[in-house]
């Protein structure tokens, strides 16, 4: 009995050293959520539009195209790093993206996307961050990618960058 | 040219432990001799010249250039040094050389075989920790064309308790590495040579213990002032990480002591002191390998990840093996007495295990999660709280215990006997405090209870007899009780306010009124700041301090930090941070009323203190 209960910390070890062995070989990112609303319907909602001057309607807006949409702001700096991504996305992969203006003013709003390219098809405006906490927003930039059918199909938090752009590609090439 | 050659230093440092590891095989003292020796030098060389590195701003080196700025005033420069992971590692070099050397300090001519067994583990670690920083942390590495200015600190690290946090948690740590060698030293050359190697280890258990006290402290008075969230623990995985080598300490610190009376319990103590040590490098596997997310979390890459595991599981796999193997020539069945010190202390060291592994689940818990389900879930303070608590409260109440009863046998009667001036002492100092805060919560009157049983339990030992040997114990396990004390006080009866609050608004808290009177813009020497002046008044209307919270933003690593102000005194804090806002809405302001948080500190220090005392009584019994 005494003779197995002193080879127990090393075998209790092993476990645990494979463990962390498997978790560092793996391609994870310690810091992504997943959401809770993958594979769900989006959450629907009526808002000001930034750029029409009629309502925004999720319902007009979703549901019969692919469509991505992003969580930004004026003030959030990562915003303003990752805008040549939804430019990009707009040019080369031709697909509708739609922004959410969180808690923003919306004159500086349309100055930024003035300057910085606007590769948005409409811009719904969040001024209270409801909107965000419908859709569980982290923080923002956040990205969604919304199949055909208004289903969640991914999601990023933080900005978008060379590795999550190609990883926005291949999963337009899967749903579309 | 100055970075090239600190490379050399590092790749010297490197030879030396070569050195030291085969010189130590042979038993050659006069060759270990200048392998120690020349390894601290060369070690002492590298961390003072990547010191001077960033003192001249030298932004050619990358680590200078990524953490350092030349606005940075020079006290940050010099601890902008360990406040990265490239510069931290050579600290924990020196740290482990330092350690290293005292331990060739100890040779006589009974302990000849011992030392050197212990100084050869000994290079072991510190080769695997050199290779490390050599090959995946250079410091020194350079850019050419060199920067015009580097990329600035995080501002929130800029703090004085913080600049000597890692230095004092690193000799916690790493004083553990001794215990872990002299663990291995004793376990290979077995019972028969007769070494009394728990003498030599014991100094070096309570200097890393001590010295692990203070640094967790001074992490936490940090994250109390500077992060601005009213508390000072918040379970995160690298407080946990510290935590746990502590408890782990605190149980071999105090088994070491039966071993020295007893002789038994050897086995468990060989142990303890390889697990302490493999639970620090595990810490630093966590912080740096990235595969925990938490505020102290340093720049990941991966490769240093495998590196540390392969490392980690390395002198795992060997030194636990080794015990499996060995162990049995120090085990004995002794039975102890309930009613004894021994008992006692066996005891606590059950039940600070036993909270160790409840703190390693915790911790690890979503890993396996993660692995097993791929599911991701967050292990929080509900669960510590609710599983560490119930399980210190009767290891609190063995430790006033334990000093009073003797060695060996003793009657239930007597036991009740000698506690009965306690037990009085504790319930009127209870009495006299619940009299007069009139607040009953049953945490409060559990918590409040066991801090004064603590401290009557030592101030009895004190009135009665002066015996010089446990001094040390007296003043640190009354620095338990104070402790104690602050825990219970800032956590039962801390009171939150969050409000919205306009220019001259007031706000009433506790006994206290506190009046937004104006904010202003200032500015700092490499930050701009909103500084909300506040006015707070007690009952009387008297003026007791004005508090002066700032937002402040560092345009250079375009940060924002908040810092909170705090009023102290002996019985509570108050605690203001300024949010969000503006002038017509008016800004979050979030007041604190924080009771007995002082005794957090104090008790700390006062353990500190003891932890001292007992190093220089134990350092004389070797000599």
């Amino acid at each position: 009995m005494k003779k197995h209960i002193s080879k127990l910390p090393s075998i209790i070890f092993l476990i645990i050293s494979l463990v962390f062995l498997y978790l560092l070989i793996i391609e994870r990112n310690p810091s992504e959520i997943p959401s809770a609303l993958l594979n769900k319907n989006i959450p629907s909602f009526v808002t000001e539009s930034l750029l029409k001057n009629e309502k925004f309607s999720s319902k007009n807006e979703f549901g019969k195209e692919v469509v991505i949409v992003n969580f930004f702001a004026t003030w959030c700096k990562p915003c303003r790093d990752e805008h040549i991504y939804f430019n990009r996305l707009l040019n080369e992969k031709k697909i509708k993206i739609i922004g959410v203006n969180y808690k923003d003013d919306s004159l500086k709003t349309t100055k930024w996307l003035k300057s910085l390219g606007n590769p948005y098809s409409n811009v719904a405006i969040d001024k209270k961050g409801k909107i965000a906490i419908d859709w569980g927003v982290y923080g923002i930039p956040e990205t969604f990618v919304v199949n055909s059918k208004g289903v969640i199909k991914y999601r990023h938090v933080g900005p978008i960058n060379e590795k999550i752009y190609k990883e926005i590609s291949l999963i337009l090439n899967k749903i579309k | 040219m100055l970075a090239f050659l600190g490379l050399l230093t590092l790749l010297l440092s490197l030879f030396f432990t070569i050195f030291q590891f085969f010189s130590s095989r042979k038993n050659n003292l006069k060759l270990i001799s200048i392998s120690v020796k020349g390894l601290l030098i060369s070690s002492l060389l590298s961390f003072f010249i990547l010191i001077y590195l960033h003192i001249i701003s030298d932004f050619s080196v990358i680590n200078v250039f990524q953490n350092s700025h030349t606005t940075k005033p020079l006290f940050y420069k010099v601890s902008g040094v360990w406040g990265n992971h490239e510069g931290s590692m050579l600290l924990w070099m020196l740290v482990l050389t330092i350690f290293n050397y005292f331990i060739f300090k100890l040779y006589n001519k009974n302990n000849f075989l011992f030392i050197s067994k212990s100084l050869e583990v000994q290079s072991l670690i510190t080769m695997g920790f050199l290779i490390f920083t050599i090959f995946t942390s250079n410091p020194f590495k350079t850019i050419i064309p060199a920067p015009s200015d580097g990329l600035g600190f995080n501002p929130i690290l800029q703090d004085p308790a913080l600049a000597i946090h890692p230095p004092l948690l690193y000799i916690g740590y790493v004083g553990f590495s001794a215990a872990f060698s002299m663990s291995i030293a004793a376990l290979t050359l077995g019972v028969d040579k007769k070494i009394n190697w728990h003498t030599y280890m014991k100094p070096f258990v309570l200097t890393a213990w001590t010295f692990l006290t203070i640094g967790i402290a001074l992490g936490s008075l940090w994250a109390y002032y500077e992060l601005g969230w009213g508390g000072w623990w918040f379970w995160d995985p690298v407080e946990n990480a510290s935590f746990m080598p502590w408890l782990l300490g605190t149980a071999l610190l105090h088994s070491l002591i039966i071993v020295e009376k007893r002789k038994s319990l050897q086995e468990w103590v060989l142990l303890l002191a390889i697990l302490s040590f493999l639970l620090s490098v595990v810490g630093t596997f966590l912080v740096r390998s990235g595969i925990l997310t938490s505020v102290h979390t340093f720049a990941l890459d991966p490769s240093r990840g495998i590196y540390i595991l392969a490392f980690t599981a390395l002198l795992g796999g060997y030194s636990l093996i080794l015990f499996g193997i060995k162990s049995k020539a120090y085990s004995s069945n002794t039975y102890f007495s309930f009613f004894s010190k021994e008992g006692a202390i066996l005891i606590n060291n059950v039940l600070m295990f036993v909270v160790c592994s409840v703190v390693f689940l915790g911790t690890i818990y979503p890993l396996l999660i993660e692995v097993f389900t791929n599911n991701k879930i967050s292990v929080g303070e509900p669960y510590f709280n609710s599983t560490v608590i119930p399980i210190l409260l009767p290891a609190i109440l063995v430790m006033g215990v334990g000093p009073i009863l003797s060695w060996g046998k003793e009657s239930k009667l007597k036991t009740i006997k000698k506690l009965f001036p306690s037990i009085c002492l504790t319930v009127i100092m209870t009495i006299i405090v619940f009299s007069i805060h009139g607040s009953y919560s049953p945490m409060g009157i559990i918590g409040i209870t066991l801090a004064f049983w603590i401290i009557s339990n030592n101030l009895v030992i004190l009135y009665k007899r002066k015996f010089l040997y446990s001094m040390g114990m007296i003043v640190a396990h009354l620095g338990v009780g104070l402790l104690i004390l602050g825990i219970t006080g800032s956590s039962v009866w801390q009171i939150e306010k969050i409000s919205k609050m306009k220019i001259s608004d007031e706000i009433k808290i506790s006994n206290y009124k506190i009046k937004f009177d104006k904010i202003d813009e200032i500015k700092g020497p490499n930050y701009l700041a909103l500084r909300g002046n506040f006015t707070i008044y007690d009952r009387k209307k008297n003026i007791i301090s004005r508090l002066n919270p700032e937002n402040r933003y560092y345009p250079i690593t375009n940060n924002f930090t908040s810092e909170a102000s705090i009023h102290t005194n002996l019985f509570r804090d108050l605690y203001i941070v300024l949010g969000e806002g503006d002038l017509k809405k008016g800004w979050v302001v979030k007041i604190y009323y924080n009771p007995l948080v002082m005794w957090i500190w104090l008790g700390a220090l006062t353990i500190f203190i003891g932890g001292i005392i007992s190093i220089n009584i134990n350092l004389k019994k070797i000599k």
